[in-house]
């Protein structure tokens, strides 16, 4: 496989090219069209499917060619998240489809048929397809339990009336659908063989500060969605940043950091307006709308198309900072989680593993491998618990007597952390007899010496960036915010990430901070990956319901590409779901995602306390 | 003699070989022709015995490894960790027991596995000398041991009941339990107890870099950071706390030591130590506690004034003294006072060591005084060594 189309069969499908989370601009033709086919994600899809022959050249696949104008800005978001470049798979479909027409090819069009008809008197000629190109766009993902789908249909409605109208429509065909906000859930949910709803165009944000809420179309993303809530000097509670909120709260009720304190599912909702499957609309707040609010412990159908979200909104105060406070095992940073969570102390609590912290912050691959030797081997840092609050939070912290890596000791440490994997200053800090662990960080001018030390700056954490990437990034790094703790936990800009060396799937389970059932969980998740051989790590906690639950994340990282490890990926989370479902089943106490998918709209008291068997 | 005749065909049973003073008597003891039967752990996936033969080609003896055996052992698990037949083979040698394995650890979050390794680990190997009726049992403890009630350290039990850290509680410990079993079991004992052992006065060269070498060090890593800031980032760090590069190379980076009076640090060079300790194992019967000490211990100014000029540094100052509790120390000094906090009771230590029973053993030889040349030999070679990364 050529270099360029392993680049485009690797395409993560995180969406993170839909969003201008770099503030350098969005794809042109994306933005106009909407259609994921005409963002780089789709071009991607589209190009791997030419390459192998999969799909004709098609009208919509020519002006999908036509409309990039090469101007390289998807390699700044790609690389930021995956260090590709699909610029050159963008060349390479304008290539294929210039050489096809030039050699005498002809665009074949579908044909029209009576549904496509019907779809475009409802949103209009340009906002439904059956073009190949286009639909192919919205057939897969690499998740691995999903065979790809190809829709025979793509429709992007403009309002919840056209919605309505095209659930109706689709009925009356007996034509099966999907939904589908930004796809990034990566679930294999979001494909169908009749038709695909693609919501993006309904982005309306709508502010009512004097009752706290702010009303989002179900095209509108977490960074947008968050972005505007900081210029009005608020926040929501989201997730990742190319997520669709409405979806994003269907599909797992939302969980963040900050649910340690702003809650989960219901909790992040005033109301909400839906498309039933009958085509019906209803609002959660009438008392006749369907209730869902309750919880079953089943796989649930869709309960309908959530057209319109009364999102919370949450006050920010101007002495909010962050720290990260260092633990050498699993059980004191649980302990110390949780300690907080019940004393309410924080508005964002998360224990994250090794390869988060360093997969976050490192701008290369190779950069955060030795970042994570760094704080596994020479700092003895297997976990770090962040810790987001206002001055009066983070003191109470410091008086618990947790020494903790401030923002501006993270940003040194960002900003130097090339400088960092070969410190030998390290080596006397490992061997630090000392009675107290990360006592270092107590010293009141170890900012001052790291900063000495690792002569932090935006030039030196670029300078294994490609080279032709570099200036960008290094004006990028200049930013405050892309060292800023606080900033990066409220847009998760860097989550995407993980996903940088191979595609993740995250594990997700709700649960007592009980350390032995997570230390339980935590060692199954990982034998059962290493049986496969499969690379796998601790993902983060977060303490919700004032610490009396948890949300378990634990990831496993699959090559997409590779047909073996696929097989192997399907065992493994055959047997991890096994797993659950027999902790589940014991413990009485234990939900997994799996459920709550597609009931996100729920109380989270609902999932959280019904429990899974023997204590139910 | 009490180990019978000296030379060829003399053999004792040695642990901890594979340490920094254990690996040397084991030299020592093959160099004199002597058999040696190791008994100790492997390390992750290398066998005892390749990290033996590892250690024989630093001395460059390997022509000497004929007359040793290894044997895997747990010292904390019954019969050693020894195979039945294995145990029972070692019994019947019944030789004198060197027991040298030992945790140097001082931290207290540490203390379970220090006195699980010096205390705890005891018990078996105290049941095997009863076992095995060895002939005499060595051990290997500390000058430290003496504890810090007391400032006239005599060459008796230790009498003290408190302690600068586990690791000296845990030597005073089995020492109490070693001689108590011995004298129950008719064994005959001898308590070896060392300062703080650095490199061969006349080489350099060492196989550990903790003690003498952990402020040289500390104080290197802080000089490279501010050259580095100096060099690479225009001296902006070093400005503000007065730190900067003169002509001739030399950093000037203030650094106060405040120690809490003249105490000494009492070194000896390990090829002293190994000496010595040969001598007290020709010794006939009799004395109990040997204190392999120096006469002349040095004092924080001196190692100071070698490390300031070894490593081309001015500024470094031992203030004597309480440390003013509003007094702000710069960012060096936070550092290098965190990374020397465990060794803080050896720099300034008023214990002094009485070595009449040494004297008689060795016939009065001394060690050296620690000058700076041996100080220079010691650390070029750690250098060399990257602290101990490079030594093999």
């Amino acid at each position: 496989m050529d270099e360029v189309l392993r680049t485009a069969k690797s395409c993560r499908h995180y969406a993170m090219c839909k969003i201008d989370f770099l503030g350098s601009g969005l794809c042109r033709s994306g933005a106009e069209r909407h259609y994921v086919s005409f963002y780089p994600q789709g071009r991607m899809d589209l190009y791997a499917a030419l390459a192998e022959d999969r799909v004709p050249v098609t009208p919509a696949c020519v002006e999908i060619a036509e409309s990039c104008d090469l101007c390289g800005l998807c390699d700044y978001q790609c690389y930021f998240v995956t260090e590709m470049k699909p610029t050159a798979v963008m060349r390479a479909l304008k290539e294929h489809v210039r050489t096809y027409l030039e050699n005498g090819g002809k665009a074949l069009a579908a044909e029209k048929d009576v549904v496509l008809d019907g779809l475009k008197e409802i949103v209009g000629d340009a906002w439904a397809t059956n073009d190949r190109a286009v639909t192919l766009t919205y057939s897969h993902d690499p998740c691995p339990v999903a065979e790809p789908r190809m829709p025979g249909y793509v429709v992007l409605p403009g309002s919840t009336a056209e919605v309505a109208a095209v659930v109706k429509l689709l009925n009356g065909h007996r034509v099966p659908y999907a939904v589908r906000g930004n796809g990034s859930s990566v679930m294999g949910f979001v494909m169908s063989a009749g038709a695909v709803i693609d919501l993006g165009r309904m982005r309306t944000i709508e502010f009512d500060e004097k009752n706290w809420l702010v009303r989002v179309g179900p095209g509108v993303a977490a960074f947008d969605l968050q972005k505007a809530a900081l210029q009005r000097g608020l926040r929501v509670n989201v997730a990742e940043p190319a997520a669709l909120v409405c979806a994003n709260i269907m599909c797992s009720g939302i969980f963040s950091t900050f649910s340690a304190s702003y809650g989960t599912a219901a909790d992040n909702y005033v109301d909400a307006e839906f498309v039933g499957p009958d085509g019906g609309v209803f609002r959660l707040s009438e008392p006749t709308a369907p209730n869902l609010f309750g919880f079953r412990r089943e796989d649930a159908p869709l309960p309908g198309i959530c057209t319109s979200a009364s999102v919370r909104l949450h006050p920010v105060t101007a002495d909010e900072d962050a720290v990260f406070v260092p633990f050498s095992s699993l059980a004191g940073a649980l302990d110390f989680a949780r300690e907080c969570a019940m004393r309410r102390i924080g508005l964002a609590i998360g224990v994250l593993g090794g390869e988060y912290i360093s997969t976050f912050l490192s701008p290369t691959a190779k950069l955060a491998v030795e970042v994570k030797s760094v704080f596994r081997d020479k700092l003895k840092i297997e976990f770090l618990v962040l810790v987001i609050g206002d001055a009066y939070a983070l003191a109470a912290v410091k008086k618990m007597g947790f020494p903790g890596f401030d923002s501006r000791l993270i940003r040194i440490l960002n900003l130097g952390l090339p400088a960092l994997a070969s410190a030998r200053w390290l080596d006397l800090i490992n061997e630090l007899a000392d009675e107290k662990e990360f006592s270092y960080l107590e010293l009141p001018h170890f900012a001052d010496l790291a900063e000495a030390a690792l002569a932090p700056s935006p030039a030196q954490l670029v300078r294994d960036v490609d080279p032709e990437l570099r200036p960008f990034f290094e004006k990028l790094y200049e930013r405050p915010e892309l060292t800023d703790p606080l900033w990066l936990n409220m847009f998760r800009i860097v989550s995407a990430r993980m996903g940088r060396e191979k595609h993740v799937l995250a594990m997700i389970i709700y649960l007592p901070i009980d350390n032995r059932l997570i230390a339980e969980i935590d060692s199954g998740f990982r034998r059962i990956a290493e049986g496969h051989g499969l690379k796998n790590d601790f993902g983060f906690i977060t303490p919700l319901d004032n610490g009396k639950r948890c949300v378990f994340e634990y990831d496993y990282y699959l090559d997409q590409n590779d047909e073996d490890e696929k097989a192997r990926m399907r065992q493994a989370l055959k047997e991890a779901g096994m797993m659950i479902e027999a902790i589940a089943a014991a413990s009485g106490t234990v939900t997994w995602i799996r459920h709550v998918f597609r009931q996100g709209f729920s109380r989270k008291e609902s999932f959280l306390y019904s429990g899974g068997g023997a204590g139910a | 003699m009490n180990r019978g005749q000296a030379g060829a065909g003399r053999a004792c049973l040695l642990t901890g070989a594979t340490g920094f003073l254990g690996s040397h008597i084991l030299a020592g003891l093959l160099k004199q022709g002597e058999r040696v039967v190791v008994v100790g752990r492997p390390a992750g996936r290398e066998s005892l015995a390749a990290r033996i033969r590892r250690l024989l080609r630093w001395f460059a003896i390997e022509h000497l490894e004929e007359q040793l055996e290894s044997h895997e052992a747990d010292f904390l698990k019954p019969g050693l960790g020894l195979g039945a037949d294995e145990y029972e083979r070692l019994r019947r040698l019944g030789l004198p027991i060197i027991h040298c394995a030992s945790d140097t650890r001082f931290a207290e979050r540490d203390r379970g596995t220090v006195l699980a390794a010096n205390v705890g680990s005891l018990a078996e190997i105290l049941d095997f000398a009863r076992r095995s009726r060895a002939r005499r049992f060595y051990f290997l403890s500390s000058a430290y041991a003496a504890g810090i009630d007391n400032s006239e350290c005599p060459e008796a039990p230790v009498r003290s009941l408190h302690f600068n850290n586990v690791y000296e509680e845990s030597k005073a410990l089995a020492e109490s339990r070693v001689l108590a079993a011995c004298a129950q079991e008719g064994i005959p004992c001898t308590i070896v107890r060392p300062a703080i052992v650095y490199g061969d006065a006349r080489t350099g060269r060492s196989l550990k870099f903790n003690a003498l070498y952990h402020p040289v060090r500390s104080l290197l890593q802080l000089r490279d950071i501010y050259i580095g800031d100096i060099r690479k980032n225009n001296g902006k760090k070093s400005a503000e706390w007065g730190i900067h590069l003169d002509a001739a190379g030399v950093l000037h980076m203030p650094l106060r030591i405040v120690i809490p009076n003249e105490g000494k640090i009492n070194l000896i060079p390990v090829d002293y130590f190994t000496a010595a300790f040969l001598a007290i194992l020709e010794r006939p019967g009799g004395e109990t506690f040997f204190h392999i000490t120096s006469r002349r211990p040095a004092g924080m100014a001196q190692l100071a004034a070698f490390s300031g000029r070894f490593l081309g540094l001015a500024g470094i100052e031992v203030v004597v003294g309480a440390a003013r509790a509003d007094e702000m120390k710069n960012p060096p000094e936070e550092l290098f006072d965190l990374f020397i906090r465990a060794y803080r009771p050896y720099i300034a230590d008023q214990r002094v060591f009485a070595r009449e029973n040494t004297d008689r053993a060795t016939g009065g030889s001394l060690p050296p005084d620690f000058s700076y040349e041996i100080f220079q030999k010691c650390m070029a070679f750690a250098v060399a060594a990257d602290w101990g990364k490079k030594l093999f």
